[in-house]
């Protein structure tokens, strides 16, 4: 009895790593392989490996393009997004109010503003300041995400640093802003780290608003990639897997960053919100 | 704490820049809805009101309307089904090192970008050559027309936002178990009968609160379903997974052009979101 409990504890266990393993194994494999092996009935496991779909992409000058945009747009708006975000996480962190709890739910509330609406509006602005198909234009566009995510996470990091250590410091003849640079700061840097990695994700992984502001000397990787299911009438699937792949470097390169913050993260909310 | 400038420093500057991030965009789709302009024509008017009273008799606004409210109870009833199930199974099987290891991995999905999410299962929901047909016709079972039936196509593309937000929440809800007290849990296992009773009767209502917080977090998530619909579907097969963030895109850029209609359905979308989820904000935090 207690082995076959053990048993399907150990199925249960191995199918859920399977569900997310699979998926991304296969494709790694289905980057590698012509287009021969792909487009077959049957599962190929074994097969010759190719780098041509990887050469395809890297030969192609839209891609380069795109990885070079989204490497600025997203690192510059998730600098803006630090810059603005940390310090206003910080306040609201420390110095709660009766206002608090409503400047909190404005951030909030602008997660729930639908991208189509902020996308369409923004065209015309950006026609009327010459600036559309810029990155400076999407760079500001993606602001309201950069900034309202990296305040959001950045209240639960700094939450969690005592107030006995900045008490300690105040007594020790440190200002207020001496506090928050030389001992907020570092104490919460880990956790931080993972809100502006979370932040750097959601603007890298962002196609809507891309799509609908940028047409060619801006676009950002996911807007060409999307491009690719267009491409001739066959669909290239190789090199489709492939752009899937290298999409998914800078998240996956930041994974542990995140992870950590986020199980911290629920875990405080969680005991928080209980009370 | 103290007398000091540093909240306002602080604060303010972030504020006044959400602020004019927020009411530009608001004001400007409010602003386009009450005028005629298209991609196609130079000409414009306002015509006030035509637009919603254009929209309110459009059958395909309310199909959008259907298909999201659909799209938002299928993946939040679903991610929250995994992750309950998900989180009880590590708690109750993974041990240690391979717990961290897995957690690790359960993480991957949904840091993917939706695009990349969105192309891994179109690529494997193939009809003919997908890895997914491939077994179910190995096992001697009828092929399934995952994206291309007007009836599947919708859970389909649903089931890999399960799939990307179900295995996060899944190690939440782990980390959440293991800040129950492990006296609390002992004594449930010596009075109750099976995993299912510990769980049900004990476990889950003690962790209500930060379930319904995360579940209210899905739900918001849930909410940005065009990346994921307009890689793996575009709308199609017809209009039948066509959320109204796509009719949007498709009539005010893609397509149609018409900037004008296309902003009157923003607007229409952001009050029913924003209405809705205050209310359920309130009653939430309540």
């Amino acid at each position: 009895m207690r082995l076959i409990r053990n048993l399907i504890g150990f199925v249960l266990v191995v199918a859920l790593a399977l569900m997310v393993l699979f998926p991304a194994a296969w494709t790694l494999m289905g980057s590698f392989k012509h287009l021969k092996d792909i487009v077959t009935t049957e599962a190929k496991f074994i097969f010759t490996p190719t780098l041509e779909n990887y050469a395809t992409i890297f030969s192609s000058v839209d891609i380069y393009k795109g990885v070079v945009n989204s490497l600025i747009i997203s690192g510059v708006a998730t600098l803006l997004g630090v810059i603005f975000g940390l310090p206003a996480a910080y306040a609201l962190s420390k110095f709660k109010t009766k206002r608090t709890p409503d400047i909190m739910f404005f951030i909030l509330s602008l997660r729930f503003m639908p991208p189509v609406a902020i996308a369409i509006p923004w065209i015309s602005v950006w026609l009327n300041l010459n600036l559309f198909d810029t990155r400076v234009a999407v760079i500001v566009t993606y602001l309201i995400t950069s900034i309202s995510t990296i305040a959001w996470m950045a209240v639960a990091a700094f939450d969690r640093v005592s107030p006995q250590i900045e008490e300690a410091a105040y007594v020790d003849g440190y200002g207020q802003y001496e506090i928050f640079w030389r001992v907020s700061l570092p104490v919460a840097f880990k956790s931080l780290l993972g809100a502006v990695a979370y932040a750097f994700v959601v603007v890298w992984n962002e196609l809507m608003i891309g799509l609908i502001l940028t047409s060619s000397r801006s676009t950002t990787l996911p807007v060409v990639a999307a491009g690719y299911t267009s491409m001739g009438k066959e669909i290239p699937w190789g090199v489709l897997n492939a752009a899937t792949v290298i999409l998914a470097i800078p998240p996956i390169l930041v994974l542990g960053l995140i992870a950590q913050f986020m199980s911290s993260v629920f875990k405080h909310r969680g005991s928080g919100v209980k009370g | 704490m103290r007398n000091t400038s540093l909240p306002y420093v602080f604060l303010i500057p972030a504020l006044i820049v959400l602020g004019i991030l927020a009411l530009v965009p608001t004001l400007g789709a409010i602003n386009l809805s009450l005028q005629d302009r298209s991609l196609m024509f130079k000409d414009w008017d306002y015509v006030w009101f035509q637009n919603y009273l254009d929209l309110i008799k459009d059958s395909r606004f309310f199909n959008a309307l259907w298909v999201s409210v659909k799209w938002e109870v299928v993946t939040v009833v679903g991610t929250m089904f995994i992750a309950v199930v998900g989180g009880v199974i590590l708690y109750e099987k993974t041990f240690g090192k391979w717990r961290k290891i897995l957690s690790l991995l359960l993480f991957i999905p949904v840091l993917l970008p939706k695009i990349s999410a969105g192309y891994i299962w179109k690529f494997m929901l193939n009809p003919l050559m997908g890895i997914v047909n491939i077994m179910i016709t190995s096992l001697g079972l009828p092929h399934v027309e995952f994206l291309s039936s007007p009836t599947y196509a919708i859970y389909s593309v649903a089931m890999v936002d399960i799939w990307q937000w179900g295995t996060f929440f899944a190690v939440i809800v782990l980390n959440l178990i293991e800040t129950l007290p492990q006296s609390n849990m002992d004594c449930a296992k010596m009075e109750c009968n099976n995993v299912l009773e510990v769980y049900g009767l004990v476990a889950i209502p003690m962790l209500r609160g930060p379930l319904v917080a995360i579940t209210f977090v899905k739900m918001i998530e849930s909410l940005r379903s065009f990346d994921l619909i307009y890689t793996m579907t575009n709308g199609g097969p017809g209009i039948s997974t066509e959320t109204v963030d796509l009719f949007a895109f498709v009539t005010g850029i893609s397509v149609g052009g018409e900037v004008s209609y296309a902003s009157a359905i923003s607007v229409m979308m952001m009050i029913i979101t924003v209405v809705l989820f205050t209310l359920l904000w309130k009653r939430a935090s309540r």
